[in-house]
């Protein structure tokens, strides 16, 4: 171990050092707040400590990678981390949620997001994305208090540990092909410019369909409503910001370095069509925030699949700018629902009836979190939806992205009918409970990066051009 | 031979764990798990990985299936009135795959021919040294991953309120 391993380990090392921490805290004192100032802590060091340019772009004996899109990533994942550990502390003490092992665990996550992003073998691929699932698995069930909180882990466990299952084999086909399990050379040599081996494009499949899961495309999202029901706000935001981040991260390690990434191109295709059909169309039914944006979720990845779809027409530039976008608007929106709910609203739309009066700073930052997931410029959702339709039909997929346009602009009336909810008149009690100062800080950052990011763009695009080939 | 050999314990691991995933009660699973773990080991042992073959039987068939049964067994999953000796009928699957297994070890321990030091042949130092070292960043993870295991299981597993 030298010292340029120590270097760009050093985040991780920070992560685990810190979850160990958490726990042993958890030892000496009951009160949570040490705990979460210890994650909070420990997660803005090692995103500052990212910041600073490594002196190789590869540990020299461990084999962990410092490059540019890892960096961006992790540093992105931390940051969510910071934020939703900021939101959880109230939300978590109104709900009776307590003990250490809730930060513990999600540094624990964030540990193997950062496991995932500096991958440079696919053992370490598929450890990282398994420890990020695993923490989870774990936080999805944790509010004891809530009889349905067993029930939504079990939902999440079972297809988790199925897909796991499929992700192994295909890594496995994939190395008994190319025999190495280094990324660059793997997929270089099962995805070719000729005929592919059969087996290799059976891994292929048994990993996008494992991938599938974790990103909640149709048709293996059925978990999708029911854990973005049951599961505790903030853990849904981390979820569907940082889990389905990490999974376009992993495949945007990935694909890129394919010589030929068209032998993907029909079943990305397929789930992408399926997934931006099932989304959109389900969520016009839905009466449920929760579910609705887990509806929308499942869209919003499928648009994300055309992104990818698109490969090398800039699509993976679009898939790696919308997963960065969606992380911020998931912690916008779910941060936003956090604070509600910690305040005492039900889970119905007709719970949310006239909550723009009562309780502007929240509904303010979730109707702009909603207006960024429809599309509805000048937020980040336009941008990052703009970018995804113009490299589809760059590279030609011209029938994905008028259906892409056309199922978007039917998703802006389930969006708006949340929003008109909020904003309609309700003669309700006016509380006079505001939200904490870590739940303004962290709703305000989110909203002000979702402007931020649609207005000007250009500088994060010219870096991600510069980032991906 | 040895071609032989592995598609006779390739048909007895598949048909061992299909039989581990349908059978209803969890001790017969368990054993026809085991069963299909001894015949997983000696197809190790044929691809020329010994010592993966020991792993195979000391930590899978022989560690972590007793800690299922431990479980299994405080637990107290079996019906009391199948305590009684299973009849011979049930005998009969597992002792066929158990006799392919005893049969193609024993063949193999015939031919088999101790040649100390083979080229190419992985030793445990090589397999110490890839593990550590290569691989060393995974371990860690794996190894956080168990802790986390644990202590998931000790909070979703406290009584509830």
């Amino acid at each position: 171990m030298t010292t340029a391993d120590l270097w760009i380990a050093l985040p991780l090392i920070l992560l685990a050092v810190g979850a160990l921490l958490t726990l042993l805290i958890g030892a000496v004192t009951r009160d949570d707040t040490a705990a979460t100032a210890i994650g909070v802590a420990v997660t803005l060091g090692a995103a500052c400590w990212l910041l600073q340019t490594p002196p190789l772009p590869v540990a020299p004996s461990l084999g962990l990678s410092a490059a540019g899109l890892p960096r961006l990533f992790s540093c992105f994942f931390l940051l969510l981390a910071a934020g939703v550990l900021c939101l959880s502390s109230g939300y978590n003490r109104a709900r009776g949620i307590g003990g250490e092992e809730y930060p513990a665990t999600v540094l624990f996550a964030t540990f193997g997001m950062l496991a995932l992003a500096s991958a440079t073998t696919l053992l370490t691929l598929f450890l990282g994305l398994e420890a990020m699932s695993f923490g989870f698995y774990i936080l999805v069930a944790v509010d004891l208090k809530r009889a349905t909180s067993g029930e939504t882990g079990l939902k999440y466990l079972l297809p988790g540990a199925l897909s796991t299952a499929f992700l192994a084999f295909g890594i496995a086909l994939i190395y008994c092909v190319s025999g190495t399990l280094a990324i660059h050379e793997a997929v270089q040599l099962t995805l070719t410019s000729g005929r592919p081996d059969p087996i290799a494009l059976a891994g292929w499949g048994c990993l996008l369909a494992g991938i599938a899961f974790k990103l909640s495309l149709a048709p293996a999202h059925l978990w999708t409503p029911d854990v973005y029901q049951g599961a505790p706000a903030p853990v849904v935001a981390f979820l569907s910001g940082g889990s389905k981040g990490a999974a376009i991260l992993l495949l945007l390690l990935l694909l890129p370095h394919a010589v030929d990434a068209s032998h993907l191109r029909i079943p990305l295709w397929g789930v992408a069509l399926l997934s931006m059909l099932v989304g959109n169309l389900a969520a016009l039914l839905q009466n449920r925030v929760r579910r609705l944006l887990a509806y929308s979720s499942i869209a919003q990845m499928g648009y994300v699949a055309v992104a990818l779809v698109s490969g090398k027409g800039g699509g993976y530039q679009a898939a790696a700018f919308y997963a960065l976008a969606y992380g911020v608007i998931s912690l916008a929106a779910f941060g936003a629902i956090a604070v509600l709910e910690r305040q005492g609203c039900g889970e119905t739309l007709d719970d949310y009836r006239g909550l723009g009066q009562s309780k502007p700073f929240a509904s303010g930052v979730l109707t702009l979190a909603l207006f960024s997931l429809a599309g509805i410029p000048p937020t980040v959702g336009f941008t990052g939806k703009f970018l995804i339709f113009t490299s589809a039909i760059r590279s030609g997929e011209i029938a994905l992205a008028v259906i892409g346009v056309l199922l978007a602009a039917i998703s802006v009336y389930y969006y708006l009918k949340v929003v008109i909810t909020l904003y309609s008149k309700h003669t309700g009690t006016a509380d006079a409970s505001h939200p904490t100062y870590p739940e303004y800080s962290v709703l305000i950052l989110a909203s002000t990066a979702m402007v931020l990011l649609g207005l000007w763009p250009d500088a994060l695009i010219s870096l991600l051009s510069h980032l991906l080939p | 031979m040895e071609t032989y050999l592995f598609y006779i314990l390739a048909t007895v691991t598949v048909i061992g764990t299909i039989l581990a995933i349908t059978e209803k009660h969890p001790v017969h699973a368990i054993v026809y798990l085991v069963t299909s773990f001894f015949s997983l080991a000696s197809i190790f042992f044929l691809l020329s990985a010994p010592l993966i073959a020991m792993f195979e039987v000391i930590i899978y068939a022989g560690a972590v299936m007793v800690l299922f049964m431990f479980v299994i067994m405080m637990l107290d999953l079996g019906r009391a009135d199948e305590a009684k000796r299973p009849p011979l009928r049930q005998w009969f699957l597992p002792v066929i795959l158990g006799g392919i297994i005893l049969v193609s070890i024993g063949v193999l321990a015939a031919g088999y021919v101790t040649t100390p030091h083979a080229p190419g042949a992985i030793t445990v130092r090589d397999f110490a040294v890839t593990l550590f070292r290569k691989y060393g960043v995974a371990v860690e993870i794996i190894s956080m991953q168990l802790l986390f295991a644990v202590v998931g299981a000790l909070y979703l597993g406290r009584r509830r309120p």
